[in-house]
């Protein structure tokens, strides 16, 4: 019975299964071991093993040959670098030289659809901003594809970031250490961004309210207003912030903003594509009340952009909104 | 001769900025410890800018578009200091040997930053 038990405790499928019961790892217990274990002093000094002069020969011939292929390599190196660098220059200077003149009259880039977007686009989007014209009225279905990028893309980071143990006592001791290797409650800090933040994010409205009438838009409008969180959230600490934006906060706000989008633009094409009556014109250009669904799709956005953003920085943080 | 006169400032100011920008890249690349470095970084920021924008201001003369350019100046003087200051603090909390890089007048102070983190 003994000696099975010994075969038993001998064999593979027992080491495995006390290393997973009991967490003890033969190859670790041998360190531990080999760790405490005081080193032995030596006995005696090992003999003088007498010189051959031709192995010292041969050690120095085969260093040398070594350093030689050494250098060989490293000039071949250098060699073949600064080939495929003109290599690679002189192919996109050829290029360059011929592509057509930048601005030219007869360039490919110069057909129909640009013409028609300049002549006729404020008149059929009512948008002022050609730009916004075109990436939400004539290419709509692209830049929800960019959004849902941005919402896919910040998905994947809390899929891998995210860190949220459920025990409430885990929790506070997370939001205590959070930053500890950051400046926190700086003063100078906490003044200028008391006067900097509000600024930014009316900036930020502003350029996502005014992107159908000037230069801005969803895009750039939601990325300053994310910039103003990120900059409160590092003055004040996440606590404070949690208070505005808590992972419940982007999560509505992300898919109110997307199924509007998708809907409303959903509904526009249908009657668009179908020619039938629709409730959304273009009203006049100009106005802030214009360009049919533009200001509506450029704050939802504006509001994907600024979550996203938010929620990026906060993950890669801490590990959690 | 008013244009020129306006124009050559605006020049000696930009000059003088140019200056500035130059010494304070050199600065950043060859100083050794990051303090220092901080040091030339707000140059760049803070006098450089001032010098090439208000040389701009003055050489085109005062329109909408200088209006915009103090406001830059402005936003610039506000942040530029606090992030070099922030950029400091850094530096103080994670250095273990201060004394090494820059000279600590008053050890309690440093080790009050570092305490509070």
């Amino acid at each position: 019975m003994a000696r099975i038990r010994d075969e038993h405790d001998g064999s593979r499928w027992s080491r495995l299964q006390r290393w997973l019961s009991e967490g003890d790892d033969p190859l670790d217990r041998d360190l531990i071991e080999a760790v405490d274990a005081p080193t032995p002093l030596p006995d005696a000094v090992p003999p003088v093993q007498p010189l051959k002069l031709w192995k010292v020969r041969e050690e120095a011939r085969r260093s040398h040959r070594i350093e030689k292929a050494d250098r060989f390599l490293r000039i071949l190196y250098v060699l073949s670098a600064v080939l495929v660098c003109a290599g690679i220059i002189g192919v996109l200077w050829l290029t360059t030289e011929r592509l057509p003149s930048f601005g030219g009259v007869e360039n490919p880039a110069n057909n129909e659809v640009p013409a028609h977007y300049i002549e006729k686009g404020m008149e059929e989007t009512g948008a002022v901003n050609i730009v916004a014209g075109m990436i939400l009225d004539y290419r709509a279905f692209d830049t929800l594809g960019e959004s849902n990028v941005l919402f896919v893309a910040a998905c994947t980071v809390i899929i891998l970031m995210r860190i949220r143990s459920g025990d409430p006592a885990d929790r506070l001791a997370e939001d205590a250490g959070d930053g500890r290797y950051e400046p926190g409650e700086d003063s100078v800090l906490q003044v200028m961004a008391a006067l900097i933040v509000p600024l930014v994010l009316v900036f930020g409205v502003y350029i996502v309210l005014n992107g159908h009438l000037s230069p801005g838009g969803g895009f750039s409008g939601g990325a300053v207003m994310g910039a103003a969180l990120i900059l409160y959230l590092n003055a004040y600490g996440s606590a404070k912030a949690g208070r505005f934006f808590t992972f419940r906060t982007f999560r509505t706000v992300s898919l109110v903003a997307l199924s509007f989008y998708a809907l409303s633009k959903a509904y526009s094409f249908f009657t668009g594509a179908n020619e039938l009556p629709s409730v959304i014109t273009a009203g006049t250009p100009g106005r802030i009340f214009s360009a049919g669904l533009i200001p509506y799709l450029n704050i939802a956005v504006g509001l994907v952009v600024c979550c996203t953003m938010y929620a990026l920085y906060t993950l890669f943080r801490k590990g959690d909104l | 001769m008013l244009d020129w006169l306006r124009f050559a400032l605006g020049a000696v100011l930009m000059l003088g900025g140019l200056f500035v920008l130059l010494s304070g890249v050199l600065g950043l690349f060859r100083f050794r410890f990051s303090l220092s470095r901080i040091h030339a970084g707000a140059l760049i920021d803070t006098i450089g800018i001032l010098l090439m924008l208000g040389g701009l201001i003055v050489a085109l003369g005062f329109t909408l578009t200088s209006l915009k350019l103090l406001v830059v100046i402005a936003f610039l003087w506000c942040t530029s200091p606090v992030a070099s200051h922030l950029i400091g603090k850094l530096e103080v909390t994670v250095t273990e040997k201060p004394e090494r890089s820059m000279a600590v007048e008053n050890p309690e102070a440093v080790a009050q930053v570092k305490e509070e983190g």
